[in-house]
Parts: structure tokens; C-alpha cells; sequence
């Protein structure tokens, strides 16, 4: 790795084959973010929170818009690590949008992360590795190296 | 073309590589940054821009009048995934195989 500093606004996409209600659910429904989200379960009602299988927290925030199925913001707080778990809260941004061929690209934008170093380079990898799990996950069934 | 021939083609180029280098090092860069650092006219970085975008290697999004360039490093994931790993994974197995039969034969 170099020593450039992680970036404050992070923009990912990726074409699925698959549904914008496919995806929806693939990222809303906790049965499905266990399979590719490093085995967290989503939780979406107050707030945005995702837990691990022992219950514990790894991410909180508040959900700030919700639009089947589309579009799905909400604040992120890494609270899987010290360093992290006291930064301010970041925004996490997810967009769906149909193309041809039953094709559609899912757009993850996180940004808000000026104050939040850690968070910015801890989640750089993660979301590739997410997004890639992700689709592999709908387009076969299985999923990442399963 | 599919989508790995996209981003196979996209990185076969030093100047698109290059490009990727400098989004890397700072993300959400207008076409006139990074013509700068660039001996080249404003119209061939507009064309490598391009064909990166296609390849989904470069992500843009509008702020007020400017459009941002975004290194979208996804699309590299996903070739790693499938043509890395593999390869790698069954090199690792070859080499712990053969290092068991060598300490069974020692």
C-alpha cells in the first residue's frame, strides 16, 4: 500500500444481473446480508443497524431515506473498533437503478467521512469485497469462495 | 465485448493506467485536474476517461456545474476474484501437497 490518505467521498458500482427488487432485498433482508456482508444481519427500523451473530453491534447510524427499490440512505458508525467507534457518523448511500437486459447497477457512495480517517480507510476494502460477495450472491446462489 | 473484455481492454493502456493511479492517489477529480498532470490534449484524456467509464473502472457524479471522476475499483475486484484467486489459491494447495509428501518421504 501507499501513503495516500483514504478518500472522504467513496463512490462503488457494480452491474448485477439481476432485479433492482432482487437487490433490494438482498440488502435489506438480514437472511441475505448474512451471506455476504461478513456474516452481519441488516436490521432496518429506527435506525440503520447491522449485528453479528452473537447479537453484537458492528454498525449503526440513522436511516435517513428510504425508497424501494431504489434508494437507501443511512449514517454509518464502525463500532467494530476502538478507533473507529468514536468518529462521527458518516453516510452511506445506496442506489439502484434498472438498465437493459435484465441488468442493473448498484451505486454505494460513502461519504461524510472528513472527520472520520479511520472509518474512511478501515471501509475502502470492505465495501469491494461486499459489493463482489453481493453479486456473485445473486447471480449464482452462492456465495464469495462457497 | 463483455464485461471483462471491457477491463482487460481499458487496462491494457498506460495513460488509462496512469489515470487510475492518479484517482487512487486523490478520488473526485474534474477532466481539467487531471489534464493537467497529463501531456495530452483535453480531447484524447476525454476519450481514455471514457473508456474507462464504460469499463466501469471510473465512476462520475455531478457537483453543481463540474463532474467528478471517481476511481471505482469494483470491476478489478471482481476479475481478481475470478482469475487471481483461482490460479493462486491451487499453487498454495500444490506446494502444501508437495510439503507433506516431501516430510512423508524425509
Amino acid at each position: 500500500m501507499t501513503t495516500t490518505t483514504a478518500q472522504t467521498t467513496q463512490v462503488y458500482q457494480v452491474f448485477i444481473k439481476a432485479t433492482p427488487e432482487a437487490i433490494w432485498e438482498a440488502i435489506t433482508e438480514p437472511e441475505f446480508t448474512a451471506r455476504y456482508f461478513y456474516g452481519s444481519r441488516i436490521q432496518l427500523d429506527d435506525g440503520y443497524r447491522s449485528v453479528d451473530a452473537e447479537g453484537r453491534e458492528l454498525v449503526a447510524g440513522e436511516l435517513i431515506e428510504i425508497e424501494p427499490p431504489q434508494r437507501l440512505v443511512h449514517g454509518w458508525r464502525s463500532l467494530y473498533d476502538e478507533s473507529t467507534a468514536s468518529e462521527p457518523e458518516s453516510r452511506v448511500t445506496w442506489e439502484i437503478e434498472k438498465r437493459d437486459g435484465g441488468v442493473s447497477l448498484l451505486t454505494v457512495t460513502h461519504d461524510r467521512l472528513e472527520g472520520s480517517p479511520h472509518t474512511a480507510a478501515g471501509v475502502s476494502g470492505g465495501w469491494m469485497y461486499v459489493l463482489s460477495g453481493l453479486k456473485t450472491l445473486l447471480e449464482t446462489g452462492e456465495p464469495l469462495g462457497g | 465485448m463483455d464485461d471483462d473484455d471491457r477491463v482487460f481492454k481499458a487496462l491494457a493502456d498506460p495513460t488509462r493506467r496512469h489515470l487510475l493511479d492518479r484517482l487512487y492517489e486523490r478520488d473526485g477529480r474534474t477532466l481539467t485536474e487531471l489534464e493537467s498532470e497529463l501531456e495530452m490534449t483535453r480531447f484524447g484524456v476525454m476519450k481514455h476517461l471514457r473508456v474507462l467509464e464504460e469499463a466501469g473502472l471510473v465512476a462520475t457524479r455531478r457537483a453543481g456545474r463540474e463532474k467528478l471522476h471517481f476511481l471505482n475499483p469494483v470491476p478489478i475486484r471482481l476479475i481478481h476474484d475470478r482469475w487471481i484467486d483461482k490460479y493462486t489459491e491451487s499453487r498454495v494447495a500444490a506446494l502444501t501437497e508437495l510439503k507433506t509428501r516431501l516430510e512423508e518421504t524425509a
